[in-house]
């Protein structure tokens, strides 16, 4: 109201516009921008039913897959083909890790398909996680990041020894 | 300027005292703390360094999220937050998990307390078995892992199997989006 009737007064006196409420809206823009760039927040990876599985030698049936990944940081895929490289953990500071080494373009191919395959059966995915102890958390989330990119979230980490 | 002569002139005629500064200044503070408060989904402990992934999702509601933060060696983190993690254990190097209390109170787990850090994974689960989300259906109870990405495996593995003993199956990882 105080603002109305000054802007009322100025016009009858001296016809220069008031321009600070503008000022005024445009800094709470620059401030809310200000504030909602520099907080970085987190996000999220689900995985849903992770029973962690008493450790078994069994080969896992056909419909299944299997991930292991070696202490090095190799990622297999069914035992036998190599999707990801071995790593070292000064890679992961490098600013473009998660888009070029950690993203596992093979991986996520091959699990496309495995999904695929499975659904036309009516079924869905189950994949099974196997990881050395040793291997940094960095790379087992690669591989989770590209369990989600396929669109498959039921994982099943196994208590093994892998080396 | 515009503003100051304002006043004067406001000041010289009527000797009103001028309030719309006021108003700004309690608009800014306003804005600037429904932005952070809404920012603030899960407690960040900044002693653990969060894995990038391509293909995160938002945490959209964080109600029913036990956070869990799995920790890298101590000679592993940087000097901010090796600090961070000796002020917080008052100097333990054992420690490898920690988890809020009800009252934010945080406490370390070395890796031969499993079984204390599923008496508390426990207890914090029953504090949500009455309680219901904003749709009114009940709160779905979640493990949140803040892992570090340097962290051995095993030490995840080791938190994922406390939340299992616990009666947690929904688990969620915390992640940053990749550049």
């Amino acid at each position: 109201m105080a603002r109305h009737k000054r802007i009322e007064t100025e016009e009858q006196g001296d016809p220069e516009m008031n321009i600070s409420s503008l000022i005024d809206c445009c800094f709470l823009l620059l401030i809310y921008f200000l504030v909602a760039t520099t907080l970085v927040s987190e996000k999220k990876i689900d995985m849903a039913a992770p029973a962690t599985q008493s450790e078994s030698n069994e080969a896992p049936p056909p419909d299944k897959a299997s991930i292991t990944i070696q202490s090095s940081g190799a990622v297999l895929y069914n035992n036998d083909f190599t999707v990801g490289g071995a790593i070292s953990s000064s890679e992961f500071e490098s600013k473009d890790y998660a888009r070029q080494k950690g993203h596992l373009t093979q991986l996520v191919e091959r699990l496309k398909t495995l999904r695929q395959r499975t659904k036309a059966q009516g079924a869905e995915p189950l994949v099974l996680l196997r990881c050395a102890k040793s291997v940094p958390h960095q790379r087992v989330i690669d591989v989770l990041s590209a369990l989600a990119e396929a669109g498959i979230s039921a994982v099943a980490v196994e208590r093994g020894s892998v080396e | 300027m515009a503003k100051k002569k304002n006043a004067r002139a406001n000041d010289e005629v009527s000797g009103d005292v001028n309030l719309s500064p006021m108003i700004d200044c309690c608009f800014l503070l306003l804005i600037f703390f429904v932005v952070n408060a809404t920012q603030i989904t899960v407690a960040k402990d900044p002693s653990v360094k969060i894995p990038s992934a391509v293909s995160c999702t938002d945490l959209k509601d964080a109600k029913g999220c036990i956070v869990i933060n799995v920790y890298a060696d101590p000679d592993k983190m940087d000097d901010k937050a090796r600090a961070k993690f000796n002020k917080t254990f008052g100097g333990r190097a054992d420690v490898i998990w920690s988890l809020a209390d009800a009252n934010g109170k945080t406490t370390g787990y070395s890796v031969n307390q499993q079984s204390e850090l599923v008496t508390a994974i426990t207890k914090m689960k029953d504090l949500y078995k009455n309680s219901k989300g904003e749709d009114g259906k009940p709160v779905k109870v979640r493990a949140y892992f803040r892992g570090d990405q340097n962290t051995p495996w095993e030490r995840t593995q080791g938190a994922i199997e406390a939340a299992v003993k616990a009666g947690i199956a929904d688990h969620v990882f915390g992640t940053r989006a990749a550049n």
